[in-house]
């Protein structure tokens, strides 16, 4: 923590911080700007707030307001049956703001990004239309009135000004430690590629259902103290659309993503909605300011103030510094000479039992009439590097896909270690020792290599998500699986800026984090150079040494055969024949299933 | 009987909402762009139709090309000016960018026509047409009339059309239909505009059934959304589902419990989105769930 304080990245918004705090002593006769503070502070509680779901994981949120209602509401409502002011019901706004928000969660995010936002809108007005209607409840439209105790009426808005800003503070601990947790780092690789995020083990359901939940929370809290503060609540107030609106600008205008960029922008927007109210007069001439400031932020601050300004200072710093090559030919005569254990599969429960690894029982996978997989059966033998080959449009991929869990199978079964895994969610089997690459890479674009090698989790667990972002051995273990791999030079590279041939090599290396029990491999050579599918068939041995199980589905033929064990060909959906290298590269049935009968091969003479 | 009154009312409630609800739809399906601004067309169309029809007493319905040529205007520009850069970003940046023009556009309105309900009153406003016991309001009757025939055609041009088949194979495949001599730019620009247009149209319609005035497009942006969602996005015969739905919801709703029907209808999306995330006509693509 000591040591946090000497980077300026810290000591500077906790100075201005402390700065504002002293505000209310330090300047007499304030309390307009203090009020202001206020609207200021609670912007950039919600801008915070919100960041957690939409910045982190990048599922926008427009109706996130309908939270800072429910706590209001709950102020109100509670605060006036039990006769207490509403503002110490903090705890209880948030917490109802939780609950409501893990069940509206678990339904609105099944959708994707359009649905998603729309549907949080729809959220925001059906709260609105309760409250008016639940008259009994809520007084209707008409709302409650909130009486102010005797020391508000003395002190004016100063005790408000420090609530707030210790919500503030508290809210921005909560994202700090969001941020630098494992469950951070999950969300924000959900935000650059769901699909591949669930194939290295994360369950994004349960990420992003608790990063929603959470971020409720500084909403609940705050909306009990507003409540009071205003002195009334009501529908249109408590649930309006612009306040979503407009704290959403606010974290886009700081910077989403960002600690500091929600809080920044909550103050600009708070304090350019004041300026537009008093300045020009009316409603109308703020609704056109806010919209042409939005409009302005999105087509030419698109990452906010906070990024962007980073994105400045770096290309500044590395204006003098100079630009470093890496030489291809060493990764590839990298020794790989490192201990093995490292890269071993990990110690599966009963794995021993049972001589298959992954097992296929008549697997049919119909899309429309169309039948891509037609009842294939398949057994992939512990310790094997097994191939699976077949012509384009043999049903590979979709057989592939169906092992994965990214399609669920139409009938039959999908056994791994003995176990059906048939309607298990992708992430499952990667807890359970399957691990997948895909044809065209799908690393996490905007994180540096070792972050999209520490991102793979091997379990789903609270103690996990909490826990910090680098912690245990991940690190160290990553160094040495990138070292194993020769690509340890690449450690703080982003993946975006690796070829296309080093990043199917880093995709290996993050699969391997996993410790997989069977990896799958959908074409590891297809786009890369020969001397790269060299090094590439040296890790697979070296892999398979080490005790992995391999299937690989590849169109480089010779690649294939002389990697593999067996050999399973494809063809119209269904196992054409099975073979050792030697079987297959024979079979007059495999030659015709990839270049047609012979007869018609020569009708053009004919 | 009163059932059958319901229906029929329902049912014509439901065919403006259609025609607008396409608009959004189909800006959808092409361009990927949720477009919350159609509330705020609609407004706009509206209102202007109030102020030509109270300075020179024009019959309001001979302002349905002008106004849908003036919105299919306003949105080609829209698209080209702005929709067109902030689109690389992703539909997150462009539900926000029409966020912001459907803000500035209420803060004109506002500024121009003030904050107070406009009627568009023609002589046929308060009478109404009588089938056997049937009661139509004439307004409702020619709106939802209207609607239904402006849709139609709408949705003809589309499926008969060279445009409209440019117009589906951008949406399926934009690199595609690059590829095979389809400009992307221009189809969007025109997608766009018709989308527009339909608020153009729309606007008229909702001139002569509704009171209107600059605020209320938050209601329009709730219903149409809603009905694409409901429908499933991009697809027009969802659409019309989802407006007939919510047409007749809000009949029944009114008529037997007049202050839940919107609720009413937010419920059923819910409901209908645990069973169906896609929509009640939208399809999964082999890409969605691979992604």
């Amino acid at each position: 923590m000591i040591e946090n304080l000497k980077r300026p990245r810290v000591f500077v918004p906790v100075i201005l911080l402390a700065l504002i705090a002293l505000f209310p002593i330090a300047v007499a006769d304030s309390k307009y700007q203090q009020s202001v503070f206020i609207v200021c502070f609670l912007f950039a509680i919600m801008a915070s707030g919100w960041n957690l779901i939409s910045g982190l994981a990048g599922y926008v949120s427009l109706g996130h307001s309908v939270y800072l209602g429910i706590g209001m509401y709950t102020g109100a409502i509670l605060g006036k049956a039990w006769g207490v002011d509403p503002m110490w019901l903090m705890p209880l706004g948030a917490v109802m703001a939780a609950v409501v928000a893990l069940g509206i969660g678990l339904i609105v995010l099944r959708t994707r990004s359009h649905a998603f936002v729309i549907i949080t809108i729809a959220v925001l007005l059906s709260f609105q239309l309760l409250a008016a209607n639940l008259k009994k409840l809520t007084g209707g439209s008409d709302g409650l009135i909130i009486p102010q105790p005797a020391w508000a009426v003395d002190l004016g808005p100063t005790p408000y000004f420090y609530i707030f800003l210790a919500l503030l503070i508290l809210t921005i601990l909560l994202s700090a430690f969001v941020m630098n947790s494992r469950l951070g780092a999950g969300l924000v690789s959900i935000r650059n590629d769901e699909g591949k995020a669930g194939s290295i083990g994360i369950n994004t359901t349960v990420y992003k259902v608790t990063a929603y939940t959470l971020s409720a929370i500084p909403f609940g809290a705050a909306g009990a103290l507003y409540g009071q503060y205003l002195g009334f609540v009501n529908p249109l107030g408590a649930f309006a659309i612009l306040t979503s609106v407009y704290l959403v600008l606010a974290a886009l205008i700081g910077g989403r993503g960002t600690l500091w960029g929600p809080v920044i922008g909550g103050f600009i927007v708070a304090i350019a909605n004041e300026f537009a109210t008093t300045s020009s007069g009316g409603v109308s001439a703020r609704v056109l300011i806010m919209g042409l400031i939005l409009i302005l932020t999105v087509m030419f601050l698109p990452a906010g103030l906070l990024p962007t300004i980073n994105q400045r200072l770096a290309r500044r710093r590395a204006r003098g510094g100079s630009v470093k090559f890496i030489d291809q030919a060493s990764i590839a005569a990298s020794s790989s000479d490192v201990d093995t254990s490292l890269i071993a599969a990990r110690a599966q429960a009963g794995s021993s039992s049972g001589d298959s690894v992954l097992e296929i029982r008549d697997l049919v996978k119909t899309f429309g009439g169309v039948a891509a997989v037609d009842g294939v059966s398949l057994s992939i033998k512990r310790g094997s590097i097994t191939g699976l080959i077949g012509p384009n449009g043999s049903g590979k991929t979709t057989l592939f896909n169906c092992m994965t869990g990214t399609f669920r199978p139409t009938s039959g079964q999908v056994l791994l270690d003995g176990r059906d895994i048939t309607q298990e969610q992708v992430w499952t089997r990667a807890h359970d020792g399957l691990g997948r690459t895909f044809q065209i890479t799908r690393l996490f674009k905007s994180m540096t290599v070792l972050d999209n090698l520490v991102a793979p989790l091997e379990k789903t667990s609270a103690g996990q998500m909490v826990a910090g972002r680098y912690s245990g051995d991940e690190v160290e273990r990553a160094r040495d699986v990138l070292a194993f791999m020769g690509l340890q030079e690449f450690e703080k590279q982003n993946a975006a800026a690796l070829s296309f041939g080093q990043q199917k090599l880093v995709e290996l290396a993050q699969v391997l984090m996993l410790r997989p029990s069977i990896i799958l491999l959908d074409e590891p050579a297809s786009g890369i150079n020969p001397t790269l599918i060299d090094k590439l068939a040296n890790v697979i041995r070296k892999l398979n040494e080490a005790g992995t199980t391999v299937l690989i589905v590849e169109h480089n033929i010779p690649l294939v055969l002389s990697l593999c064990d067996t050999v399973n060909v494809l063809a119209g959906g269904k196992i054409l024949t099975s073979g050792t290298p030697e079987e297959i590269r024979n079979d007059p049935l495999v030659i015709e299933a990839y270049l047609g009968p012979d007869e018609m091969l020569e009708a053009p003479h004919a | 009987m009163e059932i059958v009154q319901v229906l029929a009312y329902g049912l014509l409630l439901g065919g403006v909402y259609a025609l607008l609800a396409s608009g959004v739809t189909l800006i959808f399906g092409v361009l990927d762009v949720v477009n919350v601004a159609q509330g705020a067309f609609l407004v706009f169309a509206a209102l202007f139709t109030w102020q030509i029809w109270d300075l020179f007493g024009v019959e309001p319905l001979l302002l349905i090309p002008v106004t849908g040529a003036m919105m299919f205007g306003l949105g080609w520009l829209i698209y080209r000016g702005m929709v067109m850069r902030v689109a690389p970003q992703g539909p997150g940046m462009t539900v926000l960018l029409m966020f912001g023009v459907a803000l500035t556009l209420e803060g004109i309105l506002n500024l121009v026509f003030g904050n107070k309900f406009k009627s568009v009153t023609p002589p046929y406003f308060t009478s109404s047409v009588e089938i056997g016991d049937l009661v139509l309001p004439m307004p409702q009757l020619i709106s939802g009339v209207i609607g239904m025939l402006v849709l139609g055609l709408m949705y003809a041009y589309l499926r008969m059309s060279w445009a409209g088949r440019a117009l589906r194979a951008s949406a399926q495949n934009p690199d595609g239909a690059a590829l095979v001599g389809i400009s992307s730019v221009k189809t969007s620009a025109f997608a766009f505009g018709i989308g527009a247009a339909t608020a153009g149209v729309g606007g008229v319609l909702l001139a002569i059934m509704y009171p209107i005035y600059p605020a209320t497009q938050y209601d329009w942006i709730a219903r149409l959304l809603g009905i694409v969602v409901l429908g499933g996005f991009g697809s027009i015969p969802g659409a019309v589902i989802g407006s007939l739905i919510l047409g007749m919801t809000e009949a029944f709703a009114n008529t037997y419990w007049p202050q839940w029907s919107s609720l009413f209808f937010y419920g059923t999306i819910l409901l209908i989105l645990i069973f169906r995330p896609q929509g009640l006509m939208g399809t999964r693509t082999r890409e969605d769930v691979a992604a």
